[in-house]
């Protein structure tokens, strides 16, 4: 699958699913932040990408926030060398490098772009 | 759920379909001040419906809660007399949730279709259990004539 009809079917999933106008929708846009997004909306998400590409997407697998309850990865409202060690291997799709300069918990929301979402679904696509 | 609005079940197929019935009457309060069945009461009987069927998917230690309606049309009323056919399916089950797509129709006429998603929570985040409830919850499965959950 080309990586315009990727881009393209994600932006429209965001979009339905964030009740968006899909010009509003940017690879930059931060779910949370810029379009809203609710924890309820994560999942709607999750079924939109399902349907649209006809892939799997196991529980937790596209937004693992638990491990950010883990006290392994997570100290003082900070995520540790393990947790980004962690989160490295968990999400080779995020930019967890531009998240490394500011660990903190709170930011994490901001590593859920719709830019992360078409990296995620080039590799469940070319899976 | 506070308000019942399913009279009877006709199929439940485990995490697949769930038909049910709802037989307006001119008794109910709603239709005292109003000529027709309000439209958000027909989506609640559809949202009913479809908890129930998503509950015979759902993962053991989690409860199942309304997450979103993502769509939901009326394209015609019903009224006292009627006989609402609910018809749901789980067209994407996961093991965090399932999304549903349920059609309401009074003979072929459709007077709701709906679009929704039900999410299953861990159930540590329920309130504590009710002995109470759960003999109302049982005394009301026998009266709508439905399987218990456990032998769907």
């Amino acid at each position: 699958m080309e990586e315009n009809e990727i881009v393209s079917k994600v932006i429209s999933c965001v979009a339905d699913a964030l009740g968006q106008d899909e010009e509003d929708v940017k690879l930059e846009s931060v779910l949370s932040r810029d379009l809203e997004a609710e924890s309820i909306d994560y999942l709607d998400i999750t079924f939109q990408l399902e349907k649209s590409f006809g892939i799997k997407i196991e529980k937790d697998d596209l937004f693992p926030t638990k491990i950010f309850q883990d006290e392994r990865y997570v100290s003082d409202g900070v995520v540790t060398s393990d947790g980004l060690a962690y989160l490295k291997e968990k999400m080779p799709y995020a930019d967890v490098a531009s998240f490394e300069s500011d660990p903190k918990v709170i930011k994490v929301p901001e590593l859920f772009t719709v830019g992360l979402l078409v990296n995620y679904v080039k590799t469940k696509v070319a899976a | 759920m506070r308000y019942i609005l399913i009279d009877r079940f006709l199929e439940l197929s485990k995490g697949v379909r769930a038909r049910a019935v709802k037989c307006v009457t001119n008794g109910e309060p709603f239709l005292r001040e109003l000529e027709t069945y309000p439209p958000a009461l027909v989506l609640e009987a559809l949202l009913q419906t479809g908890g129930v069927l998503a509950r015979t998917g759902a993962p053991e230690g989690t409860m199942s809660v309304l997450g979103k309606v993502n769509r939901a049309e009326f394209p015609h009323s019903a009224r006292a007399g009627d006989r609402i056919e609910l018809s749901v399916d789980a067209v994407q089950v996961r093991p965090d949730g399932t999304m549903c797509q349920g059609r309401a129709s009074v003979g072929e006429t459709v007077v709701g279709e709906a679009e929704f998603m039900i999410v299953f929570l861990p159930s540590e985040l329920a309130p504590p259990p009710d002995p109470e409830r759960a003999q109302r919850r049982e005394q009301l499965m026998r009266a709508l004539k439905m399987p218990s959950l456990e032998e769907a």
